[in-house]
């Protein structure tokens, strides 16, 4: 058999071992991790929840949102993309044809059904048109199924999804070995980068990616 | 992967088999390189095939490693296919003492599929067979407890075969089956007054979730004791039927929840072999590396938690921090703690973070301090060391009739690891040992499981020292999403990216038995596929399968307590046992 395969003896006790020693030191270790973790409240491992938050990187899978054109409109086309990407089934789209000539198509309605969903991402991948986008939003929790199906009311990107406390972007389109990433605008974040996470999140949102079409001569508000 | 299709299909001992088998009733099958090489047998000699791989010495087959069925019905192929080979039964195989695998496989008629045990050639396949009955439909004469094993009691039909309708609900009886299975099989002494019926589980806070065991105990000692599990079964691979290749990712991470990591790449392993494709080296690197800290914390979780059933919590506390310190590694690339999702066919789904490694050196050190204060609470500690050693032995072949593979194959003195014995991913390119035991009871799987800890930490250390640069994801966007700028700005790369989420990775037809080293032994992949985009037939060989199925054989005679330590060490993992 090739590799080195080393056995692994469990010893004779010694004395010091049989006179239930080494206990000592498992106690020592357990006072030392006690004193510490009394004097020294920043060092200890645990998060007091609902007061202290863990940080999550940009690439948090939360709570989904769906991205806006300038004039407020959904940049969604109702292609159907995330809902066939989907592995757990759990978005409804129904399509409707877009006043503004320049959209053709829009969803008249947009569901993600929150309970089923499982946080994979993949609606973020298939979208062609940078559309959805996800939150480091974690906290979902409701009283009853229907609470959990979130329409386009919820979904929409809100100034609270990325504002002063709120949770901010998560996972969102990947560039690829783009220039778009060599630039530094989608890099990813570690512990040491979280400090500059709002401030790149702002960065990625104002250089959003070449419109595919020809710029509408003029962009209505879609009717409701 | 070997290099070229031989004459032989791979099988060194065809000319023995020839001779054995003159009139061509086992046979060789030709397969591909990658997968693993095949031996069909005739339904009236695939007993005796059996008996000559395991017995013969140049075949020496003496693990079963998994019993495949698969329902071809809606396969192309031959009329036969609807009618006197309609099922198929594999038997993977792996020989400890030549160190290859081998699938012996047997076709099956539609109607009545039945074979005879093969209990008494490898002990191992007790469950599995009941597994095949139970999914499958195929009858298994002689076999001593042919009951339904993942579903339940009041199901009616056989959920994997091609014309079960999906979505059926059937109500669940009330009738204790294990009670009665365990009645059947205890022959009482005279003293039948003095013994009593308990049962451990199914929400017993040190069966982890959600196994259960009905034990015949007299006084502490236990006289006889029946298993089952099935309470978490989520039809992983029936709703794999019914994903496309990518889509299946996500629900492998809820296999082995402990190790999720793992079990994507593995899949996405299997799925890149049958498709024939390699993947960039700095995908590879990060794979290995997020692996090797996912075995990590999945050791991590087994000896905390089994410390919590020992009543010694604050291991529990350590190891667990280790975890959380791991997860936040995991989160930053992938972005979920215990969901990863991080595996794609074709690589990665995004790049690892700019200060991976750096993060993972820090990591490595904590995790290191981590590991010693475990140590310092437990090796030498006489308290644990009484409770653990010579309770729960396992020897060395039993461990072997049993299909034990992972850390508790190593411990019972047989050093089979897969990414030493078959190495994948460049594991022959970094230097670790393979820790093994001889004792095999509850002591030596703890240190076996330690020494592995620091073993991956030295695979990890010299990985991320010489990470490759480049791309993590394939290039070819039959397989991977096309960048967005491309699907954005190009024709093609939006066709590329309709094609490929709408009709899924296109497959070529075939089979395979792919194989990873995962936290708790040998993960295997058994993929069919019919050339579309979703896969045919997935079959997982969950390591800790097994393990939970010679779980009430190992602790007859022991201590109820025992049995609890027991069941620790074995690190049952009930997602991954259930599917």
């Amino acid at each position: 058999m090739p590799g080195r395969v080393v056995t692994i003896q469990p010893h004779e006790p010694t004395l010091g071992e049989r006179l239930y020693l080494p206990l000592l030191q498992g106690m020592a270790l357990t006072l030392k991790k006690f004193v510490a973790n009394v004097f020294t409240p920043k060092t200890r491992p645990t998060i007091e929840y609902p007061e202290q938050r863990r940080q999550y990187s940009d690439r948090y899978r939360g709570r989904h949102i769906l991205k806006t054109r300038e004039d407020g409109s959904l940049k969604c086309v109702a292609c159907y993309m995330c809902a066939t990407a989907c592995p757990a089934d759990c978005i409804n789209i129904v399509a409707g044809e877009h006043p503004n000539l320049a959209y053709e198509k829009y969803p008249t309605v947009f569901e993600i059904d929150l309970l089923r969903c499982v946080m994979c991402g993949f609606c973020v991948d298939a979208c062609p048109k940078d559309a959805i986008w996800m939150t480091k939003d974690y906290e979902m929790s409701y009283f009853s199924r229907q609470d959990a199906i979130y329409g386009i009311p919820e979904l929409t990107e809100k100034p609270s999804d990325t504002g002063e406390g709120g949770p901010g972007y998560g996972y969102r389109p990947y560039y690829g070995a783009s220039p778009a990433k060599k630039a530094g605008q989608f890099e990813p974040s570690g512990l040491s980068l979280l400090p500059m996470t709002l401030a790149r999140n702002a960065a990625i949102n104002r250089v959003p990616p070449p419109p595919p079409k020809p710029p509408a001569p003029a962009p209505a508000k879609p009717a409701a | 992967m070997s290099a070229t299709l031989s004459a032989t299909g791979g099988v060194s001992f065809a000319p023995v088999l020839e001779r054995k088998f003159p009139d061509g009733s086992v046979s060789v099958e030709r397969r591909p390189a990658a997968d693993v090489p095949t031996v069909v047998a005739a339904p009236g000699s695939f007993h005796e095939a059996a008996r000559f791989l395991r017995d013969d010495p140049a075949a020496g087959f003496d693990l079963l490693l998994d019993l495949v069925a698969v329902d071809r019905l809606k396969l192309d192929g031959p009329p036969s296919f609807r009618g006197d080979e309609r099922f198929q039964l594999n038997a993977l195989l792996y020989s400890t003492k030549r160190n290859e695998h081998l699938r012996l496989r047997v076709a099956l008629p539609a109607t009545e599929p039945r074979l005879q045990t093969l209990a008494e050639v490898w002990p191992a396949s007790n469950w599995f067979e009941r597994e095949a009955w139970d999914l499958m439909g195929i009858r298994f004469d002689g076999h001593p407890n042919l009951a339904r094993l993942l579903t339940h009691n009041g199901f009616v039909g056989h959920a994997l075969r091609k014309d079960y309708e999906a979505g059926q609900r059937w109500l669940c009886t009330d009738e204790d089956v294990l009670q009665t299975a365990l009645a059947a099989k205890t022959d009482l002494p005279e003293d039948v007054f003095e013994t009593m019926t308990l049962n451990f589980g199914p929400s017993h806070p040190s069966t982890h979730g959600t196994l259960r065991i009905v034990l015949r105990v007299d006084g502490e000692r236990i006289v006889a004791a029946e298993s089952e599990c099935g309470y978490l079964h989520r039809c992983f691979e029936k709703m794999s039927e019914t994903h496309t290749y990518t889509q299946v990712i996500p629900y492998t991470d809820r296999l082995n929840y402990c190790s999720p990591m793992i079990n994507g790449n593995g899949y996405a392993r299997a799925v890149e072999q049958m498709l024939g494709i390699e993947i960039p080296a700095r995908a590879r690197a990060v794979r290995v590396v997020l692996s090797e800290f996912s075995r990590i914390m999945d050791h991590m979780v087994c000896i905390g938690a089994n410390l919590v059933d020992l009543g010694g919590l604050t291991t529990f506390w350590y190891s667990y921090q280790a975890r959380e310190e791991i997860y936040s590694l995991l989160e930053a690339c992938c972005g979920a703690r215990l969901t990863s999702s991080y595996a794609r066919i074709g690589g990665l789904s995004l790049d690892v973070p700019d200060n991976f490694v750096e993060w993972c050196r820090t990591l490595g050190r904590s995790v290191t301090t981590h590991i010693r204060e475990v140590e310092t609470l437990l090796t030498k500690n006489r308290i644990f060391q009484k409770r653990m050693s010579g309770t729960g032995v396992v020897t060395k072949e039993q461990a072997i009739a049993w299909g034990f593979t992972g850390p508790c194959l190593r411990a019972s003195g047989v050093g089979y690891d897969v990414r030493k014995d078959k190495p994948y991913d460049g594991y022959d390119e970094v230097d670790f040992d393979v820790p093994v035991a001889t004792a095999g009871d509850n002591y030596s799987r703890y240190l076996v499981r330690m020494e592995e800890m620091r073993q991956s930490l030295r695979i990890i250390e010299q990985v991320v020292s010489k990470l490759p640069g480049g791309p993590v994801v394939s290039d070819d966007y039959r397989v991977v999403l096309p960048p967005k700028e491309m699907v954005y700005n190009e024709m093609e790369g939006l066709i590329f990216h309709f094609k490929n989420v709408f009709e899924g990775i296109q497959v070529p037809a075939g089979e395979i038995y792919s194989y990873t080293e995962g936290a708790n032994g040998e993960l295997g992949y058994s993929i069919v596929s019919d050339g579309s985009g979703r896969p045919y037939r997935v079959k997982v060989r969950p390591p800790c399968f097994p393990l939970f199925a010679a779980f009430e054989k190992i602790i007859i005679g022991g201590m109820v307590s025992d049995a609890v330590a027991t069941l620790g060490t074995l690190n049952i993992i009930a997602g991954e046992l259930d599917r």
